[in-house]
């Protein structure tokens, strides 16, 4: 059961990042890319470089391997599966800073920099929000929560989490209203002197972690693997692919305003918010 | 066999180009990229394909060459002089199916050495004091200084950023000093070249400050003359930036996707720029029309 569970996390993640490349219409330029020269800046830090892009698509498998694909039934049946996602989403900040670090060039850093002050405010609601969700669960675990909305969705329990969620979605997956390593103005920051092979394989991490995200948010607010007739991976499947064609959509449609801006509207509109979301959780499940 | 399978999926990508765009060819360039198979790079590293366009001064040649350096192999130049957009779009196209087909690519046409040597004053004779500051071999370093917002000590890097730098108006060269992405100190090494009167049409300045909020497919769609199909434009730009005759930048980009063309008087663009964050202050020079970008950079001729 171990093995065919860790087959449907490896092809969830694979399928999963097929499907992103065409939803961005990214596939075609990915693999000209993979073809091309891969640039080595001067004196770059070569362990760091090649590491950020591995780190980012490890970080994305092992957020999906808590994610349960039936009822009952995760790669990894932790009792703290929450957490376990949350030190993903935490060690994303520091893979991208080290993407950003390692090339040795300024922009790369000023994008390093600012995705490193615009993390932290992004963590901080993304936990409220999934801590909220463990509270009609009683568990940490992510079983636990699929089993806690079998009456009821999360999405319809506590309307706020969802969409506090997708902006944390947006954030890590370096897309669109919160895409600040990757900015214009920085000529895409901490991918500016990516090219080739490497420049590929940052961008496919980023879609593996656009599954990832998708698939926990499906799983934390829509039910997950709970649904009728259909089996509970086509469930989570289909849930995950319209959440995740949902993040792409926004991500293409909605402004990005300046950093400091975004650093004022974090703290002060949507850490509240999500405090706002954990309360009224907690009085629910009192 | 492989290798020219793998080729002929690679050239059907749009053609990623790096457009180093000459005095008078602003509005062509742009309307260009927005075609469909073609992608503007987002650097050169991201670049196959080295679009010059216009008549480039001497001086700029030098810059060119060091674009030119930075994308990838295999790689190409196109030369647009007086062909019609048609034209030049399929001589891109051609030239990405020529280097997917690898039988193209292009040295470098400087040689791989630093701008200058390691020398000039200090303990370590790299030109600043101490273990920092100075520019060894052309790379400048960063020295601490005054933050001009708190006083404090803290590391200052200058550079000069363009005249190719995608974010900034074509032709300009800022030799700006940063603190973090705080501009302490900005000048105007080189002036934004001459665009005629066509670059200031309102949906080419529109797309030039969605690109920067992120967008490029509505940015794309407006230089088409289409609806940009997205939301929180005018709001995620920050209100009170670029004020400007009365005007500041949202509400400019406002009029411009009313379809209006904006006029505004010559700023003081260093003055302008000193204590914006980097990324205000590519917006802010996005939010001003190519025309007064020009006149506010261009010195004053003495009559």
């Amino acid at each position: 059961m171990t093995l065919l569970l860790a087959l449907a996390v490896l092809g969830t993640l694979l399928a999963g990042t097929l499907f992103a490349a065409v939803l961005d219409r990214t596939a075609l330029p990915l693999v000209a890319a993979f073809g091309r020269q891969r640039v080595e800046t001067e004196a770059p830090d070569r362990m760091n470089r090649d590491l950020a892009p591995a780190w980012y698509l490890a970080l994305a498998a092992v957020g999906l391997s808590v994610v349960p694909f039936a009822p009952g039934l995760a790669l990894i049946d932790s009792p703290v599966g929450i957490v376990i996602w949350g030190a993903c989403e935490a060690l994303t900040v520091v893979t991208v800073f080290l993407h950003g670090w390692s090339p040795n060039a300024p922009f790369p850093l000023i994008g390093a920099y600012r995705y490193a002050a615009i993390g932290l405010p992004v963590m901080l609601p993304s936990m409220f929000v999934l801590i909220a969700a463990a509270l009609p669960a009683e568990s940490l675990s992510l079983v636990a929560i699929v089993e806690s909305q079998r009456e009821i969705w999360n999405v319809v329990r506590q309307p706020l989490g969802l969409p506090l969620f997708l902006v944390v979605a947006l954030a890590l997956t370096l897309r669109g209203p919160m895409d600040y390593a990757d900015a214009a103005d920085i000529a895409s920051g901490t991918s500016a002197e990516d090219s080739g092979p490497a420049r590929a394989a940052w961008q496919v991490a980023r879609l593996a972690m656009l599954v990832s995200v998708s698939a926990i948010a499906a799983t934390v607010f829509l039910g997950g693997p709970l649904g009728p007739v259909l089996p509970g991976p086509v469930w989570l499947w289909l849930k995950t692919a319209v959440l995740m064609a949902l993040i792409v959509w926004l991500g293409d449609r909605v402004a990005r305003t300046t950093p400091s801006r975004m650093l004022g509207i974090l703290w002060v509109v949507l850490l509240p918010l999500s405090f706002l979301d954990l309360v009224i959780s907690g009085v629910l499940a009192l | 066999m492989a290798v020219t399978r793998f080729g002929s999926l690679a050239a059907r990508a749009p053609v990623p180009i790096f457009a180093a765009i000459g005095p008078g060819r602003q509005a062509d360039v742009e309307r260009l990229l927005a075609r469909r198979g073609l992608r503007r790079a987002h650097s050169p590293r991201d670049a196959a394909v080295l679009l010059v366009s216009g008549d480039l001064p001497d001086d700029m040649l030098e810059a060119l060459s060091r674009v030119h350096a930075q994308l990838p192999h295999p790689r190409a130049t196109v030369r647009w002089i007086d062909e019609t957009a048609d034209e030049i779009a399929d001589r891109l196209r051609d030239a990405w199916h020529d280097l997917c087909a690898g039988v193209t690519d292009e040295e470098d046409r400087l040689p791989d050495v630093p701008p200058n040597e390691w020398k000039g004053v200090g303990p370590h004779g790299q030109g600043g004091e101490g273990m920092m500051g100075g520019t060894p071999y052309g790379r400048s370093m960063a020295m601490t200084g005054p933050d001009i917002r708190d006083g404090l000590q803290l590391d200052r890097y200058t550079a000069r950023i363009g005249p190719f730098a995608p974010m900034l108006p074509p032709g300009l060269v800022l030799e700006v000093t940063l603190q973090g992405d705080v501009i302490c100190d900005a000048t105007v090494a080189n002036a934004a070249f001459a665009q005629p009167a066509g670059a200031d049409a309102p949906e080419l300045c529109a797309g030039r400050v969605v690109r920067l909020l992120g967008l490029e497919a509505a940015a794309d769609r407006l230089i088409e003359g289409k609806r940009p199909g997205a939301v929180w434009l005018r709001g995620a730009v920050p209100s009170g930036l670029g004020l400007a005759e009365g005007t500041e930048a949202r509400g400019r980009l406002g009029a411009w996707l009313a379809g209006e063309v904006v006029t505004v008087a010559p700023v003081d663009l260093p003055d302008f720029l000193e204590g914006a964050e980097w990324s205000e202050a590519a917006l802010l020079l996005a939010s001003l029309p190519p025309s007064a970008i020009i006149r506010a950079t261009r010195p004053t001729e003495v009559a």
